[in-house]
């Protein structure tokens, strides 16, 4: 059928987004895991029987863009033995999985019409526990991924619509019930021929539309490398991760080959969770009005490799906990800083890095033990071509698809009270667009002595990358404040918290595209007068006189100051000691505009 | 005496006039942006001669007037309302710039290249001072007086009009956003100064503080309208009462609703549902759709056994506001949308808008083809009798506009003003499903009740597409928001939020807040007159299972909790949320949240006039043909156009007709058949 008519086209084509959206709103609307309802840590779509996607219109990247991979596993461990009403459940990266990390569990159910599989449906979120030695799955120094967690291989859970394992995850299931009446209406409505064929002809639209997009950008190899403080096992010794990506024609290859061999630490990736990252890296620079489109067609042209046993393809049993963070983060960096080069006009900085923790102890008020982990204490977004970084915190691994969570609830829930939670000025990457302002997160532990482990954080030491020559991201700290002690925690380290501590985190705002020498001056004025820089800031690094008293600038200093390139280059720096975010000339090499 | 309603919109000012006798008389006014006043004014004067009356002798007459209008919205959308500053709690300064994440919920993941959020307030005009209150109520830091002094007058000098104050767990005790308030308007009686506990007294700080903020942001200009509209009344001898309408279906004096001015957001859409649901009762009909499409917007109701809903999940443009407000999502499809190319080459309708200026080409100022255009190359909208004749309508622009269009893509005019015609049907008929389903209702089930200038051309194509049976296009179709206001309550809405588990509820504490609730309710509603004994009480409690975080809003059995009604109570909840999810989980303890009070003083009752029945052939109303093309089928057809005037109860038609009036054309498709009702409503079927 390839007549379809353009309305039945869209129609279908719009059910399945909408459908979706729908079903993470029910997720939402009634999980019981902070980070699946509040904070938004889940991902749903929609594959055809074959494994080729459909529809992934909002997620994570890594909890689902590799989906295809988990589809093929499936269908070869089940062959015909896949029923209507059956639900397999799996967290499990090595074995038909192909998530990033443990607690990531995937509820994929086979949707049947007439008798004939023809989708999958996906709903994958982040559990706050999955079993290991420390709670939320970021547990550094595992010997291998049985000890990080409870390890489940695609596994039914539910058989024709009978449960067999009884797990309370009534949300997620009741979610994929729900798309799967939805899809069957659908297929009821238009009849399987139109819907099959409607959504090949998308694929094939979009494939088109995205190749085109492809053969525009100059043929060459392009390179990105960004890197993890460390790994969790072997401290204080920097991972790379160096991509190659090599545009020809209408295609695009991304190879990761001279990234580091495997480490013993947990922040390997597996392949699925590599391409994911690498390819939605990808997507991004495609042209802005195809966002809502994305599917199979999208990633045809996109080849990623990645040999076994490397950092980002590492064989089984490697311990893979925080590899959405380290290691993932830098995989969708080093492809961003490749792509920028490849597409100036489309750049893209670094964002500042998830600064979380997975903290646990008893809270006095019920007596019960309690996990706590949250998105709040990030930094923020980094610029893009023609735009700031957008202020909030949040973390590019996500694509800025999560949530923070609210102060007020957070303090009914968990026994912290919240001391600080605003914007540091000058504390980002700065250029011609700036990233989004640092934050500065600090909280007073009411409850009882317990552990926090930083498992799930990064960048201390190595610092994203600007682009355009637009600064880097500034380096991050984490302090517990203890009486006159100041405890600094590192990534990737278990802290012991007593009742009174104080935790500070400085997590820097994104880095900048562009060199800020050329930013324009009225809107160096208005961060100026929004105390988002200071005025020595704004001299520094900016090159406008503004006067510290008036705040009036002046023009023709400015001017004179502009008229050839600054001496000497300057970075915002956290001082240990008093916390202040102070200016120390940079030693970066910044890459000149193109 | 009469009673009127008027509705401001963005292009048109709609009076209904209710006469003692249960008649309708409807006018139209254009809306006067600068001054809406005047528009206002202009529509009370056209009903006034057509009484034969002076503005002053037909509104002595009047003995209420219930307003809606999209001032408040329109300057929010348009950024033109105060220069506000906020003073919050210290350490705390960013909550509404960071919002919740770095887009708002309806922004693709995969976009990258989007303008950062500007807050209405920018950050130099946040100021923080000393003062803390923790969750339970407890005041951990009384307000620091002189720091808060200092960062007043340094917004006021800043030239701050309007200033929010919002501060931590307020929602939990006021007592320090009130003393902040309160030396702020000492020291500048004319700033309008908000506490954010006043507007929305409910946990979660980002939620609440910016909608505070919106509060702000358009008070000064909300007051300054209203009063001026208040003092108009009385100079031209206008005694009755004026109600504005809410955005939550609730109407309210003038004096009640200028301190919290969020209230007047979306206060013309939320009033359409009222109306439908009305007129759904006149059939027996409850499970209804309301929807209305105007210019640029198509705004969908599910109205489901009669209940309005509502939802506290709104977001204006980028802004957050998070108070109750009449659930009514809204997609940019109207009769102004227009048609581009996508990326894919897929012919796409909306959500750009023509607007009022340039308007569709065949306004004769645009160049682009709008649904409009589409709609008038197919034959459906009368050139010659647009509005009563008021526009002439160019269709040999249109028809170049949309040949334009077409030619991307290989089709001439007529296909693509087809498949534009079916596009901006998809898009509205894609809006009811999601709407519909995601509160797990099949559309099948629904009667489509038409408002809006445009609704009369595509109800019965939308329908079709749904397999909705039954359509509804009501004689004030395009004056439907106007309408839903006389089926209006006078009324106001209070909440305390108290987090506890339902093994450690404390029933004289809510048996307190309640008290606390009605003490106020009775305050406000002697302040303009209504007695107690006029009042009808809703309690309702927000709740959710212990772990979530997401509440669901459940009917309290009574004020005064026991062990017995808590049984009740949680049994409603544990079935409510099964309907909603399709599971529930009984054996789980539930969390009590947020209480709720709605209390209201019934409107009087309206009647509209029965008419009575036909005597005459339809083609006694046949006002002549119109040559139109239908989906299916390239060939024009013949399509006889009839004149609703003169239509009586009774008359019946089979599509394709035509039924044209001075304000709007209802379109009865192939495969629809039409009959007038015995209020002069048109019942749209399918065969």
């Amino acid at each position: 059928m390839s007549n379809i008519d353009p309305m039945t086209l869209s129609t279908i084509w719009y059910a399945f987004q909408s459908l979706c959206r729908e079903m993470r709103s029910v997720m939402t609307r009634t999980s019981q895991s902070y980070l699946i309802s509040t904070l938004r840590d889940l991902s749903v779509g929609v594959w055809l029987a074959d494994g080729s996607t459909v529809a992934v219109p909002e997620g994570l990247p890594s909890q689902f863009l590799g989906t295809s991979f988990a589809i093929s596993d499936i269908r070869e461990m089940y062959k015909d033995n896949l029923h209507p009403g059956d639900v397999i459940l799996t967290n499990d990266p090595f074995h038909g999985g192909h998530n990033s990390h443990l607690p990531d569990w995937g509820y994929i159910r086979p949707v049947f019409y007439e008798g004939e599989l023809l989708f999958f449906t996906l709903v994958r979120g982040h559990m706050m526990d999955t079993g290991g030695s420390f709670p939320g799955g970021y547990f550094a120094n595992a010997y291998d991924i049985i000890a990080e967690g409870l390890n489940i291989p695609p596994l039914k859970v539910i058989k024709r619509g009978v449960v067999e394992v009884k797990i309370d995850t009534d949300a997620m299931i009741a979610t994929s019930k729900f798309a799967e009446n939805r899809i069957v209406d659908l297929l009821r409505r238009y009849g399987k021929d139109t819907v099959l064929a409607s959504i090949h002809q998308m694929l094939d639209r979009t494939e088109r539309a995205v190749r085109a997009e492809i053969a525009a950008l100059p043929d060459g190899t392009y390179s990105g490398e960004s890197s993890s403080d460390d790994d969790g096992t072997v401290l204080d010794e920097v991972v790379h991760v160096r991509v190659d990506v090599t545009i020809k024609g209408d295609e695009i290859t991304l190879d990761f080959s001279r990234s580091d061999p495997q480490r013993p630490g947990f922040i390997n990736c597996v392949y699925a969770s590599t391409y994911a990252r690498a390819a939605a890296a990808v997507i991004v620079y495609m042209d802005p009005a195809l966002a809502d489109f994305h599917n199979e067609g999208s990633l045809r042209p996109i080849n990623v490799i990645a040999p076994l046993g490397n950092v980002t393809n590492c064989k089984y049993p490697a311990t893979v906990g925080a590899c959405p963070i380290s290691i993932g983060g830098q995989i969708l960096e080093s492809v961003v800083e490749a792509m920028s080069k490849a597409r100036p006009d489309r750049s893209i900085a670094s964002w500042g890095k998830h600064r979380g923790d997975y903290t646990f102890a008893v809270d006095p008020r019920t007596g019960e033990r309690y996990v706590r982990t949250t998105f709040d204490y990030d930094g923020s977004a980094g610029a893009v071509w023609g735009h700031d970084g957008m202020t909030g915190p949040t973390t590019i691994t996500t694509l800025g698809s999560v949530q923070r969570g609210s102060i007020e609830e957070a303090e009914i829930r968990f026994p912290w009270r919240m001391v600080k939670f605003e914007t540091r000025p000058n504390f980002n990457g700065h250029g011609r667009w700036r990233g989004g302002g640092g934050i500065d997160w600090r909280a007073v532990n009411e409850g009882s002595d317990g552990r926090m482990s930083s498992g799930s954080s990064d960048g201390d030491v190595v610092q994203g990358k600007g682009a355009q020559g637009g600064q880097r991201v500034p380096r991050a700290r984490t302090f517990v404040l203890r009486g006159d002690q100041k405890i600094r925690v590192k990534p990737h380290r278990m802290t012991e918290i007593k009742n009174g501590d104080v935790v500070v985190k400085l997590s820097p705002g994104g880095g900048g595209v562009g060199d800020p020498w050329q930013r324009p001056v009225e809107k160096v004025v208005t961060d100026v007068l929004n105390e988002k820089i200071t005025p020595d800031v704004a001299r520094m690094v900016y090159g406008v006189v503004v006067d510290p008293v008036s705040l009036k600038v002046d023009e023709a200093a400015t001017a004179k100051l502009r008229s050839s390139p600054p001496s000497q280059r300057y970075e915002a720096v956290i001082n240990e000691e008093t916390l202040d975010i102070e200016m120390k000339p940079s030693d970066e090499q910044l890459e000149k505009a193109q | 005496m009469k009673q009127l309603t008027i509705d401001v919109g963005g292009t048109f000012t709609d009076c209904l006039v209710l006469e003692e006798s249960g008649q309708l008389q409807r006018f139209k006014a254009s809306t006067t942006p600068d001054d809406p006043t005047l528009g206002f004014f202009a529509a009370v004067g056209k009903a006034a001669k057509h009484y034969g009356q002076t503005l002053e002798q037909f509104l002595a007459d009047v003995e209420q007037i219930v307003h809606g209008t999209t001032l408040g919205t329109n300057i929010l959308i348009t950024e033109r309302g105060a220069k506000v500053g906020m003073i919050t709690t210290k350490g705390f300064r960013d909550i509404v710039e960071m919002r919740r994440g770095i887009r708002n919920l309806h922004g693709s993941m995969f976009d990258m290249f989007i303008e950062p959020y500007q807050p209405l307030v920018p950050r130099r005009l946040v100021r923080g001072v000393e003062e803390r209150t923790l969750y339970t109520g407890k005041m951990l830091t009384p307000l620091n007086e002189s720091e808060l002094r200092e960062q007043a007058r340094r917004l006021l000098d800043e030239g701050c009009n309007a200033i929010a104050i919002c501060f931590l767990h307020s929602y939990a005790n006021g007592d320090n956003e009130r003393k902040a308030k309160q030396i702020v308007q000492q020291m500048s009686p004319d700033t309008y100064v908000t506490a954010s506990h006043e507007i929305l007294p409910v946990f979660r700080e980002f939620e609440r503080f910016s909608t505070a903020v919106i509060s702000a942001y358009i008070g000064p200009a909300i007051t300054r309208y209203a009063r001026k509209l208040q003092s108009g009344l009385k100079e031209r001898g206008c005694k009755g009462r004026l109600l504005m309408m809410l955005a939550n279906g609730l109407v309210q004096v003038v004096d009640q609703c200028v301190d919290r001015a969020v209230y007047l957001l979306n206060s013309g859409p939320a009033a359409a549902p009222y109306g439908a649901s009305y007129l759904g009762g006149l059939h027996g009909k409850n499970n209804l759709l309301s929807v209305d499409m105007g210019g640029t917007s198509f705004d969908v109701c599910v109205v489901k056994e009669g209940e309005i809903p509502s939802t506290s999940d709104s977001w204006v443009g980028e802004h957050r506001v998070a108070i109750k407000m009449v659930d009514v999502p809204t997609v940019g499809a109207g009769g102004g949308s227009l048609a581009w190319i996508d990326s894919l080459g897929l012919l796409r309708v909306g959500p750009q808008s023509a607007g009022a200026d340039p308007g569709p080409a065949a306004y004769g100022k645009g160049e682009e083809a709008s649904v409009t255009d589409a709609d008038l190359v197919l034959g459906y909208i009368p050139a010659d009798y647009f509005l009563g004749g008021d526009v002439k309508l160019d269709v040999e622009r249109s028809h170049q506009a949309v040949a334009r269009v077409g030619s991307k893509l290989h089709m001439n005019a007529s296909q693509t003003a087809l498949v534009m015609n079916t596009t901006i049907n998809t898009v509205m008929a894609n809006l009811i499903t999601e709407v519909c389903t995601k509160k797990g209702h099949d559309v099948r089930d629904f009667t489509l009740v038409a408002g809006g200038g445009a609704g009369g051309i595509h109800a019965a194509a939308i329908a079709k597409q749904l397999s909705i049976p039954t359509v509804i296009v009501p004689r004030v179709a395009a004056l439907m928001s106007a309408f839903g206001m006389f089926a209006m309550n006078l009324g106001l809405e209070y909440a305390r939020s108290c987090a506890r588990r339902q093994d450690k509820l404390d029933f004289a504490e809510i048996s307190g807040l309640y008290e606390d609730m009605r003490r106020q309710a009775r305050d406000d509603f002697a302040s303009i007159g209504i007695a107690e004994s006029q009042l009808a009480y809703k309690p309702s409690v927000e709740m959710r299972y212990v772990g979530q975080f997401h509440e669901v809003e459940i009917d309290m059995p009574a004020e005064d909790l026991n062990a017995d009604n808590l049984k009740a109570l949680l049994q409603n909840f544990h079935t409510q949320y099964e309907k909603l999810f399709t599971y529930n989980m009984p054996w789980r303890s539930a969390e009590f949240l947020t209480y709720r009070l709605k209390v209201t003083s019934a409107s009087r009752p309206i009647q509209t006039a029965v008419l009575s029945g036909a005597g005459t052939n339809v083609e006694t109303a046949r006002r002549g043909s119109r040559m139109c093309v239908f989906d299916g089928d390239a060939k024009p057809i013949e399509t006889p156009a009839y004149d609703w005037d003169r239509m009586a109860p009774g008359h019946k038609l089979t599509g394709p007709a035509l039924i044209d009036d001075k304000t709007t054309t209802v379109l009865v498709v192939p495969g629809f058949r039409c009959e007038v009702d015995a209020y002069h409503n048109l019942l749209l079927r399918a065969q």
